[in-house]
């Protein structure tokens, strides 16, 4: 049945990161309202990753000898933590400091790890992901996008789409087909990086409702690839994709999305002569969920730490946390609204009207609620 | 490590106390008016009530975060005598240098606490933890009927809306647990009461959900007096409610953060919402 977790808190040498990430931060960030940091997650800024880099924060857990940090998953929380809380635009270096590089670390040759891992923590090469098609969505062992062995390497046909950061990324890791037909679902997948300079590649952005665009279409028209883009086992793609969205799953990133509102909201708050008593409840509510959720993401972080992978618990957090993300603006909309002559500042109403358009996909993105509620009864046992 | 397995030993201890002498038939018995007295006197001569004061007055010393698994176990096993209050009781008694009544003590404003607010404050803490046995025990009764129930030809823990119903059972009591760990966590014998609090608001705030979730993949079965579950729900419903719901607690906390010099709701999680 379910475990628990033990109660842990964050070793005082990784703790110690923190003033400095948040002096570095409040410099790099200074005069940007609560709307613009609310983006964090979708913004896409290639000069805030390098200058993060130069620092030394991009691959803080990378081995030393690529130019990581050496750090511990400890200090990765305190540092994504920070990041988040801020509202920095991460997205540029996010899936190749979280995921592709350690998969790369995890399942590369040594000619890949010394190729793409320095190259990740120098702010050089940013990465995507490209597991979505059209016709694959939760069912993802149905992607039809297919790599052909050729005598020299592979030759890439196919289409992705949603995949975020396409558009400034300097490659991609893409789940593809390499055997078999879509029916064989997870049989004859594998996965493979592209780089994203080669000829035969055509990404086109895509607008979501607020007018942003950090999501795209890519085709792949008989792209050349290397034999060497393959990473991992050839037919293993299934089985590290789920590795990797286990580690996906179990940052402290599925607590902060509507962060910015939050705190923007409090702020207004205590400018207010009186406050109403509903408010008062609902700000303890967020802070007594937001506190758990954060101690329970801290618990798995300890996991990764001992080089476990708790995936149902992970999957767990990750369904709470986004469930409070979303609540945030629903609840927050309702105590502005409840009091319509009060005056509310512009930048908090910009800030809620952005959270409530993108908060539907705060439990979309790397696995949707009903998935991660399967992923919970398998572990329960239950199928 | 070497405290984890102390920890162990004695919740091991305690567990083969209740399990011998603190059945559901039992539990029932005591409901319908038998007398508790030799169940308590069990307790009583395992020592397991004096865990928390000193042992020079015959305790064992114990801290908070030491008990927490003896009171989820009072939870559990739907324990029908005051053990985790009497437990906290005495250690207020011995503190305050004055002698505590024998026997089990029921939580009233005799016990000597510096304040209401703090006599408040711990027995919500207390009524956190044995909330949390009560959720885990609903939750685990639960799963065991989905594999067993069989509808249409299937387990109904088959059927993805039943899946769907355990899942957040499952997050909840989860989630639950390691609120009132954190209020737990303290290494004297009061929590801190801000930490009290956030266990209280939580452990409340999953109840109704958890315990709902339950009766609904029960179906009628799970109304019946006869089967184990309401001796659970029963007690998670009166456990919410004790000492202030869940609104009660968030108003304190929203309070708290609202007066608080911090600046966002992170620093106020990390300064005084975490253990
Ligand atoms: C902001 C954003 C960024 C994204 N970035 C990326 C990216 O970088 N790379 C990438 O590859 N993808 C990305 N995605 C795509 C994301 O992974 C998919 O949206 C997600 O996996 C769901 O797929 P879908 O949108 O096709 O919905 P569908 O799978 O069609 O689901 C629609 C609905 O049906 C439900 N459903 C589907 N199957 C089942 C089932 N078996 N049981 C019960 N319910 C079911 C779903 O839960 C959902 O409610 C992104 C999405 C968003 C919103």
């Amino acid at each position: 049945m379910l475990g628990s977790l033990p109660l842990v808190s964050i070793p005082p040498e990784d703790e110690a990161l923190r003033p400095a990430v948040r002096a570095f931060l409040k410099d790099a960030l200074k005069g940007r309202p609560r709307d613009v940091l609310a983006r964090s997650w979708v913004g896409l800024d290639a000069d805030f990753s390098r200058k993060l880099a130069a620092k030394g924060w991009v691959g803080i857990t990378f081995p030393e000898e690529y130019g990581g940090g050496g750090r511990s998953p400890y200090a990765r929380f305190v540092l994504v933590e920070e990041l988040l809380n801020a509202g920095a635009p991460v997205y540029a270096h996010w899936i190749a400091d979280r995921q592709s590089g350690p998969l790369i670390l995890k399942y590369g040759t040594d000619a890949q790890k010394d190729f793409y891992l320095p190259k990740i923590c120098k702010g050089e090469a940013f990465f995507c992901i490209g597991m979505s098609e059209p016709t694959a969505g939760s069912d993802l062992a149905s992607v039809r996008t297919r790599a052909v062995k050729t005598d020299n390497g592979w030759l890439l046909n196919g289409q992705k789409i949603w995949t975020s950061g396409a558009n400034i990324s300097q490659y991609m890791v893409a789940l593809v087909r390499t055997s078999g037909e879509p029916e064989d679902r997870n049989k004859g997948l594998s996965q493979i990086i592209i780089d994203m300079s080669l000829p035969g590649i055509d990404v086109r952005p895509i607008k979501d409702m607020s007018g942003d665009s950090h999501f795209n279409e890519v085709f792949f028209d008989d792209v050349v690839l290397a034999e060497d883009a393959l990473v991992g086992t050839e037919g293993q793609g299934w089985q590290q994709v789920t590795s990797e969205l286990a580690f996906e799953r179990s940052g402290p990133e599925r607590i902060y999305s509507s962060i910015q509102l939050l705190d923007g909201w409090l702020d207004y708050l205590k400018s207010r002569p009186v406050i109403s008593e509903a408010s008062t409840v609902l700000i303890g509510k967020f802070a007594t969920h937001l506190a758990v959720l954060r101690a329970m993401s801290l618990a798995i972080t300890d996991q990764l730490t001992k080089g476990l992978s708790p995936a149902t618990e992970a999957a767990l957090v990750k369904d709470m946390g986004t469930e409070v993300e979303q609540a945030i603006p629903t609840l927050i909309a309702d105590a502005l609204a409840s009091e319509p002559d009060a005056p509310v500042p512009d930048e908090l109403l910009r800030t809620l009207e952005y959270v409530t358009l993108m908060s539907p996909t705060f439990s979309l993105r790397g696995g949707t609620r009903e998935i991660l509620r399967g992923i919970i009864a398998r572990g329960l046992g239950l199928r | 490590m070497e405290q984890m397995m102390t920890d162990d030993l004695l919740a091991n201890a305690f567990e083969r106390l209740l399990q011998t002498h603190c059945t559901p038939a039992h539990v029932r018995e005591i409901e319908n008016g038998a007398s508790p007295d030799s169940l308590w006197e069990e307790i009583e001569q395992s020592g397991f009530a004096d865990a928390l004061i000193s042992e020079d007055k015959g305790g064992a010393d114990l801290a908070l975060r030491d008990v927490f698994p003896l009171v989820l176990l009072c939870g559990r096993y739907a324990l029908p005598v005051p053990m985790a209050e009497t437990m906290v009781a005495r250690a207020a008694y011995a503190a305050a240098g004055q002698e505590a009544p024998k026997g089990p003590i029921l939580w009233s404003d005799d016990i000597p606490f510096e304040t209401p607010e703090v006599r408040r404050s711990t027995g919500a803490l207390v009524a956190a933890g044995l909330l949390v046995g009560a959720l885990e025990r609903a939750f685990e009764i639960t799963v065991e009927f989905a594999n067993d129930r069989t509808q249409f030809g299937r387990p109904i823990g088959k059927f993805q809306a039943v899946q769907q119903l355990l899942s957040i059972m499952a997050e909840q009591t989860f989630a639950a647990k390691m609120a009132a760990e954190i209020g737990f966590a303290s290494d004297g014998w009061m929590p801190d009461p801000l930490l009290a609090a956030l266990a209280k608001s939580r452990t409340s705030d999953a109840a109704a959900l958890v315990s709902a979730h339950a009766h609904a993949v029960h179906g009628a079965i799970g109304a019946t007096e006869e089967y184990d579950l309401q001796l659970f729900t029963r007690r998670i419903q009166q456990g919410r409610t004790a000492f202030g719901s869940e609104t009660y607690w968030n108003r304190l906390i929203g309070e708290t953060v609202i007066a608080s010099d911090e600046e966002g709701v992170l620093d106020n999680i990390r300064q005084s919402l975490s253990a």
